[in-house]
């Protein structure tokens, strides 16, 4: 393997071999770095300094300190989307987390069927969901609703159903359903793999001395399963507060502003209505949210690492 | 559920009632899951029994909706490679796909091998760093980067995506590859060394091989953002010849207000099933790659 180098590196000793130049390392890591801070770190100020002005797609706009963001506060939308966004937010990740953990606990054991039900289970994280939103909108149409037409035969609704997308509270609802939908399957692959290893003498021992299994559960097993919930959840309320595929497909905010959003929202105005400033100040007032998460995230990634 | 538990820890003593316990359980969970399942994949079910059906079936309301009341036809398959531009989209996709995912390894690889290995100071920090950008969602960036973008003159190209995406990639691989160069034993590199081989061989001949199950997620990571997303290509790209497939499918084959539904879910499906089978053959690496990976 080393026939040609060999002749060479023998004049040199192991050690020096051993400890690279430090500035190569860094070097290797620059390029990260760099393509970090020119496209992410750069548009996040640039962002900011959009917030700060009037800037529009036709005109590069001066500084208005933060007119935007009090103008904002004001727009009735605004607020809508905000309460949205936290509804979707909260009541998304709440159920994501039951049914991971629930459905983590039915795939532990083995089945019959695991191998072809598997994969059929994360086949709604594997697709990308502009397709398969797509699809929903198509099973939630007025018309030809096929929920409508399986719950009225189901006898769970009367003739003619819902009109899924265009009523406030079931177009929430359906925008949560098809959110829980896709990030389920990940979420339970994840608490499999915690709860794969727990060691099974510990929670022998707890039933030794005489633990129910709702005991067990809340004693035992959340506990060490705690710490890669925790992550999982920051995670996903992290990108579930900043979504818009699915409010942008389904309903596209509405009916009227209903299931409206910051992320969508701060699209119809900074992009299709050319405000860049208003829209950047829109989505900047998540900011303050995400950043308490990432902070929370990160702190305790550190932790587990040993940091 | 927690039953799980007692199935597999069941004590000895009773083991004939354990065994019929087992069965049982196993039973409840395989009919648990097939209901679940049930729900969950009928999307799929409903796009390939839409992809296949003439347009008069569709919509006639007195028919069944879940199954073929005409015979099935490949019309809207046709309409789609024929009357639109989805092969250019799919194209579109795979160029992008591709570049991602080469970007990603190019940049990701070195710095997760420094940070991890090289015993750089303040290398975990840095490394941490470059993590946390991977929280700063595109939904704060799209406006300054619309601006980004057309500054550099790529407004409206497939390689505005293909240079953009890489920011989410990135920071995550980073992330990925430094935990599994980490689990890599020193000795077996040392070994190399000892060999004679030049550090970059060691690296190249015995370090990438063994990570090579973290090389194939983040690749796979890189390239399944690149294919999922759907802000940035909405923002970046207009026109119908440099969509990729999850925009074009979704913007292109609706005509002002109408649908066209046969088409809509044969372009979901066609575009879509590639990348679920895609996934399915890495989940495993995946899932080490996330779990072995970086939340050790």
């Amino acid at each position: 393997m080393a026939t040609l180098a060999r002749g060479v590196a023998v004049q040199r000793s192991l050690t020096d071999r051993l400890r690279a130049p430090r500035y190569t390392g860094y070097l290797l890591v620059l390029p990260a770095i760099v393509y970090v801070l020119a496209l992410i770190g750069f548009p996040l100020v640039l962002g900011v300094w959009y917030s700060l002005t009037n800037t529009t797609v036709a005109e590069p706009g001066h500084f208005i300190g933060l007119q935007n963001f009090v103008d904002v506060a004001k727009d009735p939308t605004f607020r809508l989307a905000v309460r949205n966004t936290l509804i979707i937010g909260i009541v998304a990740t709440a159920a994501k987390i039951t049914l991971s953990v629930a459905l983590a606990f039915l795939m532990l054991g083995a089945f019959p069927g695991r191998g072809i039900m598997r994969i059929l289970f994360v086949l709604p994280w594997t697709i990308p969901i502009a397709l398969s939103t797509i699809a929903y909108k198509w099973m939630f149409i007025s018309q030809y609703s096929v929920v409508n037409w399986i719950f009225i035969r189901l006898g769970i609704l009367t003739d003619p159903g819902i009109n899924w997308l265009g009523t406030a509270v079931p177009a929430m609802a359906a925008v949560i359903f098809v959110s829980t939908w896709r990030a389920v399957p990940f979420g339970a692959i994840t608490v499999l793999a915690g709860l794969t290893a727990i060691p099974t003498d510990v929670i022998e021992a707890a039933r030794i001395d005489g633990a129910g299994w709702w005991a067990r559960f809340i004693k035992v097993i959340v506990p060490i399963i705690a710490p890669i919930l925790f992550i999982a959840l920051l995670f996903d309320l992290i990108f579930t507060l900043s979504e818009l595929t699915v409010v942008f497909i389904l309903t596209g905010g509405g009916p009227v502003d209903q299931t409206q959003v910051l992320a969508n929202y701060a699209l119809q105005v900074g992009v299709n209505g050319t405000q860049l400033g208003q829209g950047a100040a829109i989505s900047l007032y998540m900011f303050p949210v995400l950043l308490v998460l990432t902070i929370l995230s990160l702190r305790h990634i550190a932790k587990r690492e040993g940091m | 559920m927690i039953a799980a538990d007692a199935t597999t820890t069941g004590r000895p003593v009773h083991k004939k009632r354990f065994m019929t316990h087992a069965q049982q359980g196993a039973w409840t969970r395989a009919l648990l899951m097939g209901i679940y399942v049930a729900i969950t994949a009928f999307p799929f079910y409903w796009m390939f029994i839409t992809a296949f059906k003439t347009n008069s079936d569709l919509y006639t309301l007195s028919n069944n909706p879940l199954w073929f009341n005409e015979l099935p036809t490949f019309g809207h398959v046709i309409y789609l490679f024929n009357s639109t531009r989805f092969g250019t989209w799919m194209l579109n996709s795979a160029i992008i796909g591709v570049v991602v995912v080469l970007i990603t390894l190019a940049i990701s690889t070195p710095a997760g091998y420094a940070l991890a290995r090289l015993d750089l100071p303040g290398a975990n920090q840095m490394g941490m760093a470059i993590f946390a950008t991977y929280l700063v969602p595109p939904t704060l960036l799209f406006i300054p980067l619309t601006r980004v973008v057309y500054f550099l003159g790529l407004q409206n190209t497939i390689w505005s995506l293909a240079l953009i995406l890489p920011t989410i990639s990135i920071p995550f691989a980073v992330w990925l590859l430094m935990g599994f160069f980490k689990n890599v034993p020193r000795e077996i590199e040392d070994a190399g060394l000892v060999d004679g081989c030049s550090r970059f061989q060691a690296v190249m001949q015995i370090v990438l091989p063994i990570s090579k199950a973290g090389l194939a997620a983040a690749g796979m990571f890189a390239f399944a953002i690149s294919l999922q997303a759907f802000l940035y290509p909405l923002v970046f790209t207009s026109s119908t010849a440099v969509k990729p497939v999850t925009l074009g499918v979704v913007t292109d084959l609706v005509r002002g207000d109408i649908y066209y539904w046969g088409e809509l879910m044969a372009g979901a499906l066609l575009a879509g099933l590639p990348v679920a089978i895609l996934f399915n053959v890495f989940l495993d690496d995946f899932v080490e790659g996330i779990t072995g990976g970086a939340f050790k």
